[in-house]
């Protein structure tokens, strides 16, 4: 028998029980349709977060004081001579030190527990913040340690409401600022953090707060992003005395990181949580592959009569073997093409849904899942299907003609 | 080399049991038959008597437990599943009692059916065979039917179509009027009769039923799975037309 009219008679088989092949694919439709749904969120989710970080943050190095577990003291490793060292870097562009202060804010009656920066002007120029009204902190604010302040764009609604702030006071702590600067909004659920903190020229806090180490660095690299990462790292150390040829990030009592290592964890995070949900979808595939089975079970022996009638004008068994492998394959490829679909348009729905609340949200289908899908499909088919055959090739022709 | 003059099908000393766990049931014992390409052969008695049994060896569905079954002159000892399915697909048909139609398919696809297994019979001419082998049955008309749109009779001569066209050597028809009226009957049996008359095709007819059994040339008497009688050359019971297919 040819494979051409194997696979016509198989159709024919299911298109003659529409709705009984229809719910037998249910199980492998849903199956296929959550592992396409589950991915391509998962993925466009990351690509999401890629994004941001990517237009937020391109070529941004941020170092950390580390070893708190392993010193058993403050995190005090970065200094502000560490700061300067670091500036004088040739492939450094703009480095601004931070350090974080820890006070109330208040205007009026209105008080706000915002994260105070006290940093520099590259700070803003290093995270890509724009400026909405006044101005941005200068180095004259810093070398006189003036009482200045910049605001978020939320804080500064949440301070002054509809009113401009320019030229306003408001107290951080004890001591009175006068407002300078309010920024624009990164408009960005995952920026969302940017969008609240007070800035005070670095000086300030460190006279306000008498704290000398820094809290962290954040700089702008000019060119190869991991050269200026080794750079910064070998100069540390030496300035550090720390001996370390291996790169051991234990021994360091710091840690530069770039947006590019953030964007990495948060891809393999991602991609770890769409493999489990996708695992715990596929499943559903299993559950689908036994209900193929179940009917196709059914199948074999409510055709008995016709499994009969085919061998006695000549199906050989493995004529019949492959009329029914192909049917609950059929099935089940079916059933994969209408989930990938379904599936699909669902991830597209909910993407454009994420979209209108969080930003673009690009819809990504992934393609190695979408292959991994159907070859699911393929082999719970031929899983499922193979027993049911090879009991209807099995069978005796004249049993089956003479079965009632 | 067998003799171009060798018989259809000769048995000698066939027997046939069945098994079920240790106990066995014999059922055809020292079968000894000769058929003659062209023969139009019925094979009566009473349920029970091997008759079916005997069709079935026959007719390639199954093997004898012993004795010797030679096709053509062709020993068939021990042919295996596969090569007893080419044999069915090429060289015998076989008309049931139940008609054993697919159902909601159309008459053209079912006489087609056989042609989907057979060896050499290209699929371009499947069509054409098909409508010739239901011209032959009178049914040209209905070709497109479905087969449950069709009487008993009908459904029948659907059956006898599909049982023509691989042009076998041989035609087993096993009970074919015992699911049908009298009227449907004889032109069911004139329409065999007349594969036999008009077309030279070798049939064998299995049934309980006088009547029918006196549509062939000859009558083999089976009862308690052995032959009782092999009478031929008797005057043959004919319908004067009065069924006749168009």
């Amino acid at each position: 028998m040819l494979l051409s009219d194997t696979l016509a008679t198989a159709y024919r088989a299911i298109s003659t029980h529409r709705m009984r092949s229809l719910l037998t694919m249910l199980g492998i439709i849903i199956g296929v349709g959550s592992v396409v749904l589950m991915v391509s969120v998962g993925r466009s989710f990351e690509r999401y977060v890629l994004d941001q970080i990517e237009a937020f943050s391109s070529n941004l190095i941020e170092i950390y004081p580390t070893g708190f577990e392993k010193f058993g003291r403050t995190l005090d490793s970065l200094t502000y001579s560490d700061y300067e060292a670091v500036s004088r870097l040739s492939t450094v562009e703009s480095v601004a030190p931070a350090i974080f202060v820890t006070e109330k804010v208040q205007y009026g009656t209105e008080e706000i527990s915002p994260f105070i920066f006290g940093t520099s002007s590259n700070f803003f120029h290093n995270y890509g913040q724009k400026l909405a009204s006044g101005r941005l902190l200068t180095e004259a604010d810093e070398k006189s340690a003036r009482s200045v302040a910049v605001l978020a764009h939320q804080t500064a609604i949440d301070l002054f409401g509809q009113r401009d702030p320019i030229g306003e006071s408001i107290r951080v702590g004890s001591r009175s600022y006068t407002v300078v600067g309010v920024l624009e909004s990164l408009g960005s659920a995952l920026m969302q953090d940017m969008d609240t903190p007070v800035y005070i020229p670095f000086t300030t806090a460190r006279a306000a707060t008498g704290q000398k180490e820094l809290s962290y660095m954040s700089m702008k690299s000019k060119g190869d992003i991991d050269l200026t990462i080794a750079d910064i790292n070998s100069l540390l150390r030496q300035r550090h005395g720390i001996v370390n040829p291996d790169g051991d990030p234990d021994k360091d009592d710091f840690r530069a990181r770039s947006a590019e290592q953030a964007a990495e964890i948060v891809g393999q995070v991602t991609l770890g949580l769409t493999v489990f949900i996708g695992l715990i979808a596929g499943v559903s595939l299993v559950v689908g592959g036994i209900g193929i089975m179940n009917i196709m079970l059914v199948s074999v022996t409510e055709r008995t009569k016709e499994i009969g009638l085919r061998k006695a004008v000549g199906a050989r068994k493995h004529d019949i073997l492959l009329q029914f492998l192909l049917e609950s394959v059929t099935l089940t490829l079916l059933g994969g093409i209408i989930g990938i679909v379904g599936g699909a348009a669902l991830g597209m729905l909910v993407a454009a849904v994420a979209s209108k609340f969080i930003g673009t949200v690009p819809f990504v289908l992934s393609i190695p899942a979408l292959i991994a899908a159907i070859l699911m499909a393929l082999v719970t088919g031929l899983v499922f299907g193979i027993y049911p055959a090879k009991k209807a090739a099995e069978l005796s022709p004249m049993a089956a003609i003479r079965w009632n | 080399m067998p003799s171009k003059k060798a018989p259809l099908i000769e048995t000698i000393d066939l027997c046939k049991s069945y098994f079920n766990e240790e106990l066995e049931t014999p059922v055809l014992f020292d079968i000894n038959l000769t058929i003659q390409e062209g023969e139009f052969l019925s094979i009566m008695g009473p349920s029970g008597s091997g008759k079916s049994t005997l069709m079935h060896i026959l007719g390639f569905l199954d093997n004898p437990t012993s004795g010797k079954f030679l096709f053509r002159g062709d020993r068939t000892k021990s042919l295996n599943d596969d090569e007893l399915a080419r044999i069915r697909a090429t060289r015998v048909s076989f008309v049931f009692q139940a008609f054993n139609l697919l159902p909601r398919t159309s008459v053209l696809d079912n006489v087609m059916l056989p042609l989907l297994y057979h060896p050499t019979i290209p699929a371009s001419e499947r069509v054409e065979r098909a409508m010739h082998a239901i011209a032959t049955v009178g049914l040209t008309e209905r070709a497109t039917y479905f087969t449950n749109q069709l009487s008993g009779g009908q459904q029948q001569r659907v059956a006898i179509a599909r049982a023509l066209v691989t042009e076998p050597d041989i035609i087993f028809a096993d009970e074919p009027t015992g699911n049908l009226d009298s009227t449907s009957g004889i032109q069911v049996m004139d329409a065999l009769q007349q594969l036999h008359d008009d077309m030279g095709r070798t049939i064998v007819l299995v049934t309980h039923e006088e009547a029918t059994a006196r549509h062939a040339e000859r009558i083999i008497h089976l009862k308690d799975g052995r032959i009782a009688s092999d009478s031929k050359k008797f005057k043959r019971v004919r319908s004067n037309g009065k069924g006749k297919l168009k």
